[in-house]
């Protein structure tokens, strides 16, 4: 189910727990999954399970527990909006409602073009800039519906160095 | 040891002591719904907040402990305004659906909420829904009503062995599930019912039948296994509706299994005979008490007279009450019968001297929680005594080792070492290790496997182990060959021995003299009183009688038990329930069962209970003691006369004395003793193993359909693909007679190649011969997912 390369690296990060923390390594095993796979679907969350002999519906537990992990394929962009505390009072719900409209996707799902997914996630982290959301591996911070437009343009556009 | 102060009152408690437990100590009730002595602390309730001098914060008194000087106030201004704070946000998502919530009554959330609760919300906002789930026959969900104490998952985790349940999303989004839809499949998988302090989970074969306030409670023993439970049987009218664990530290802790808490819904199964039965012109007829009983005497005297004592047959349940076993030898022997028997199952006596006293455990049940090297003779007790198994899971997780000798892998709830034998060399492994423990084998077994020499290391190695010998030796054909090898280990390794016994009463039975040879207290019955080559269905018999017993799916020799009982000249049945009977009884009596009617058992351990009857019986269904005391009147049997259940019980007291608790697990076994292994290959065929499964073991259970299970067949993998079957197949199976059935077939790397695993008690695979005889196998047709 999984590549030589991947077991691989699995093995690695189970290597650095003791033989009785397996689920120590779950995380790890499940984030190198999806890398793979591009997201988790419930065999896979079984088969990741197996192979650190521990029952399937722990792995289950954590892979709906972060928003990190995706049990659904997902488009190349997900937009994962921060909808705690500090995002919320400066408007992440406008910002949530105007993706929606302008994607024409509702929350959780993804344009017909494969391009676009739309999440609201728990705290980032990084309240000085609310509204906040994180694209792929970097935050785009300050958000505004103008901002998310040009945003959208860019990406569509092919851009994905944009900041 | 620090000192504290609870609501103004002192207290010394030893370090470690939690805030819970010491106020627990000092009678004082602090409020929580996550909390429970036999789990984890998970403190994610925060019902039980207290209020603690000098803490900034309330603290939860489950996970905190008690320090020196703490002065912990549960009822002051910050712990009332904290439990009020708890509460308002435990009910924010919780539906005020009470008044048609199964819980409604015995609610902790309910009672909690009515003592501690500001009867005010200032919630106005949506609450949420979570979907339900479809989790097996026997638990009812309702999720919404959850309040994520993790309860259920703990239990899983912790004394289930299996974790089936789990707290899947996060925040508002948390809600507890299995897998993907799965069906929780654990046997001890009923207490999480009791655990979940709302009404989340809810026994489902009771649902919506009746308000718990309206239950009769009657406490009671489990008639279904050695263990011997207390229960709390519940009742309304004349139903039984629920039966729930009664606390016995002793034995069965705070649980019960499933087959205990659910096989009570085979009491209304549509075969109940609630009136006596006789056959005229070859049909069974309703007759009354008088004309049944007088029936009954004249058809066992005529067989009597004509054929004499030596032709008649008694077999009666293990399962049956102490005074029911008592009266049925009394009655039995009074008529000059000596074939009486209740092992079923067995099908070698040639041992039966080296039979001890009574199978017995030869120690407390609380005592195998601290054994460090169990060793598991063809005993599954996971399945055949579910909370005997819990406390050798106990041992395990507390660093004692388990090995389980079997002529299958079994699955256990806790790491075991396996060790399976080849089809039909069960015996010759307890040789090969009796062998190597005494340091023998390096000439002779230098080709041995691994796991054969560690475990007669762990064996040797062990200062003090012990072996439990289960029910899978009793049933093998060459159970006398299989003891006495046994035996011998237990010598080589100098191990104490115990016995699993099989049935609720299988002690009783032995102790009252319910085996041929052996009058109450062990007595020896006399010179030649062995039991016939065919046990109970020997063809020299020309009449039985039977008592609470199904032989057709009870018997290991059902094939040949149904055909003697065909062949019968006279069959009394005194039953429950009429299912085969109706093929071969003459005369059918019904008794009351369990929970319609009174007695006691003797457990695992020797120890005596008793209990009540919770309901009455049905329709004209009288008490098995009471059957067997009027037919020995009818009969003319002398000294049988008791009025009332106490002094059959005093008579049967009288009779037993006093007998030691731990007795010698074997006597001597007789000269020259052949193993009766399976010599040769089976050729064509596979050899049959097998075992009756949880909830297919007694005549009740099996009729209680929310717990059954289809049959099945399972092979290894190398002997599927050498006759051509994959997993999934449904598979013909042709026994020795030519009987046949299909069964659909799994594939099992812990069956043995050559043999095949079948659950018994289901009527395709008794009628196949048994474990040890051979069956030809063929593929029935293609399944479904061949197919797609």
């Amino acid at each position: 189910m999984l590549s030589e390369a991947s077991l691989a690296e699995i093995a690695r990060e189970r290597a650095k727990y003791p033989p009785e923390r397996a689920r120590s390594a779950l995380l790890a095993a499940l984030r190198i999954a999806q890398a793979e796979h591009g997201y988790l679907p419930e065999t896979l969350v079984e088969y990741v399970a197996g192979l650190l002999e521990l029952p399937a519906i722990q792995a289950f537990e954590v892979a709906t527990f972060y928003s990190m992990y995706d049990l659904r394929p997902v488009g190349k962009y997900k937009f994962c909006v921060c909808g705690s505390v500090s995002c919320f009072l400066n408007g992440s719900d406008g910002i949530l409602a105007h993706l929606q409209e302008r994607l024409g996707v509702g929350l959780g799902e993804t344009t017909p073009d494969g391009l676009f997914t739309i999440a609201e996630v728990e705290c980032l982290g990084a309240c000085k800039d609310a509204p906040v959301m994180q694209l792929g591996d970097r935050y785009v911070e300050t958000l505004t519906p103008e901002s998310l437009d040009v945003l959208i343009g860019q990406l569509r556009g092919g851009r994905d160095d944009v900041r | 040891m620090p000192r504290i102060e609870i609501d103004g009152q002192e207290l010394e408690v030893s370090a470690g002591t939690t805030i819970m437990e010491a106020a627990t100590q000092l009678g004082i009730y602090i409020p929580f719904f996550c909390y429970h002595p036999k789990l984890s602390v998970a403190a994610n309730c925060r019902m039980c907040l207290v209020d603690v001098e000098k803490q900034a914060k309330p603290l939860p008194a489950c996970a905190t402990p008690a320090s020196d000087g703490m002065k912990i106030s549960t009822s002051s201004r910050r712990a009332r305004m904290a439990q009020q704070g708890v509460l308002e946000f435990l009910l924010i998502n919780h539906p005020l659906d009470c008044p048609i919530c199964d819980q409604g009554g015995e609610c902790p959330l309910q009672d909690v909420t009515m003592g501690y609760a500001n009867p005010h919300s200032l919630y106005t906002e949506e609450k949420r829904v979570v979907e339900d789930k479809d989790i097996g026959p026997l638990i009812a969900t309702e999720m919404t009503r959850c309040i994520q104490c993790t309860r259920c998952v703990r239990f899983g985790q912790e004394i289930g062995g299996i974790m089936e349940l789990g707290a899947t999303g996060r925040g508002e989004k948390m809600a507890i599930g299995t897998y993907v839809g799965r069906a929780v499949r654990s046997e001890l998988s009923g207490n999480m019912i009791d655990l979940c302090p709302v009404g989340a989970l809810t026994s489902k074969p009771f649902r919506y039948r009746a308000r718990s306030w309206e239950l009769k409670h009657t406490p009671s023993l489990c008639p279904h296994c050695s263990t011997g439970c207390s229960t709390d049987v519940q009742s309304l009218g004349r139903e039984v509706l629920r039966v729930t664990p009664r606390i016995n530290e002793a034995v069965n802790e705070e649980w019960i299994c499933d087959r205990g808490r659910f096989a009570y819904a085979g009491l209304g199964a549509s075969d109940r005979i609630t009136r006596p039965l006789l056959r005229v012109n070859g049909r069974l007829q309703e007759v009354s008490w008088a004309e049944a009983l007088d029936a009954a005497a004249a058809g066992l005297e005529q067989v009597l007279a004509e054929n004499g004592p030596d032709s008649v047959s008694g077999v009666i349940s293990p399962q049956s009450t102490n005074e029911e076993l008592f009266l049925f030898q009394g009655l039995l022997r009074g008529l000059g019968v000596q074939a009486i028997e209740h092992r079923l199952r067995q099908t070698d006596f040639r041992a039966d001297a080296a039979m001890p006293l009574y199978p017995a455990l030869n120690m407390s049940l609380e005592h195998l929680e601290g054994e460090s090297l169990v060793f598991l003779c063809h005993a599954y007790p996971r399945e055949q005594q579910p909370l005997t198994n819990h406390r050798l899971r106990k041992s395990v997780l507390a660093g004692g080792q388990v090995w389980a000798v079997d002529s299958v892998r079994r699955e256990f709830n806790y790491p075991v070492h396996g060790l399976v034998a080849e089809a039909g060399q069960d015996a010759a492994l307890y040789r090969t290790l009796a062998r190597c423990v005494q340091g023998l084998a390096e000439e002779d077994g230098a080709g041995l496997p691994a796991e054969v020499l560690e475990a007669a290391c762990a064996l040797r190695d062990a200062a003090d182990p012990l072996l439990l010998v289960g029910s899978g030796v009793l049933q093998h054909p060459g159970a006398a060959g299989l003891m006495a090898a046994i035996a011998e280990l237990a010598e080589a390794a100098g191990a104490r021995v115990g016995w699993l016994a099989e049935a609720a009463n299988s002690a009783g039975a032995w102790l009252l003299g319910c085996v041929p040879g052996r009058l109450p207290g062990g007595v020896p019955a006399g010179t030649d009183s062995r039991p016939p080559a065919g046990g109970a269905w020997d063809a020299r018999f020309r009449a039985w009688i039977l008592m609470g017993v199904e032989p057709g799916l009870d018997a290991m020799a059902a094939v040949q038990a149904r055909q003697s009982l065909a062949d019968a000249r006279f069959v009394l049945t005194i039953s429950a329930f009429l299912g085969e009977a109706e093929a071969y009884a003459d005369v059918v009596l019904p008794m009351a069962v369990w929970a319609e009617s009174a007695g006691s058992y003797f457990n695992n351990e020797g120890r005596l209970q008793s209990f009540r009857a919770a309901v009455k019986a049905s329709g004209e269904a009288r008490p098995a003691w009471k059957i067997l005391r009027v037919l020995a009147d009818h009969l003319q049997v002398a000294d049988l006369a008791f009025d009332d259940l106490d002094s059959v019980r005093s008579a049967w007291e009288t009779r037993l004395g006093d007998f030691p608790l731990d007795v010698p697990a074997f006597g001597g076994f007789p000269e020259g003793l052949a193993l009766m292994e399976g010599a040769g290959s089976p050729g064509e065929g596979c050899r049959i193993l097998g075992d009756w499964s949880i909830y297919q073991g007694d005549p009740l259970v099996r009729r209680s359909v929310p717990l059954q299970q289809p049959a099945g067949c399972r092979l290894h993998p190398e002997t599927a693909a050498r006759q051509g079957l994959r997993d999934g197949d449904m598979v013909e199976l042709q026994g020795p007679g030519g009987q046949g059935t299909q069964l659909p077939l799994a594939l099992d790397a812990g069956v043995a190649p050559g043999a095949i695993w079948l659950s018994l008690g289901h009527p395709g695979t008794q009628a196949l011969g048994g474990v040890g005889a051979t069956v030809v196998l063929a593929r029935a047709g293609v399944s479904a997912g061949a197919q797609a």
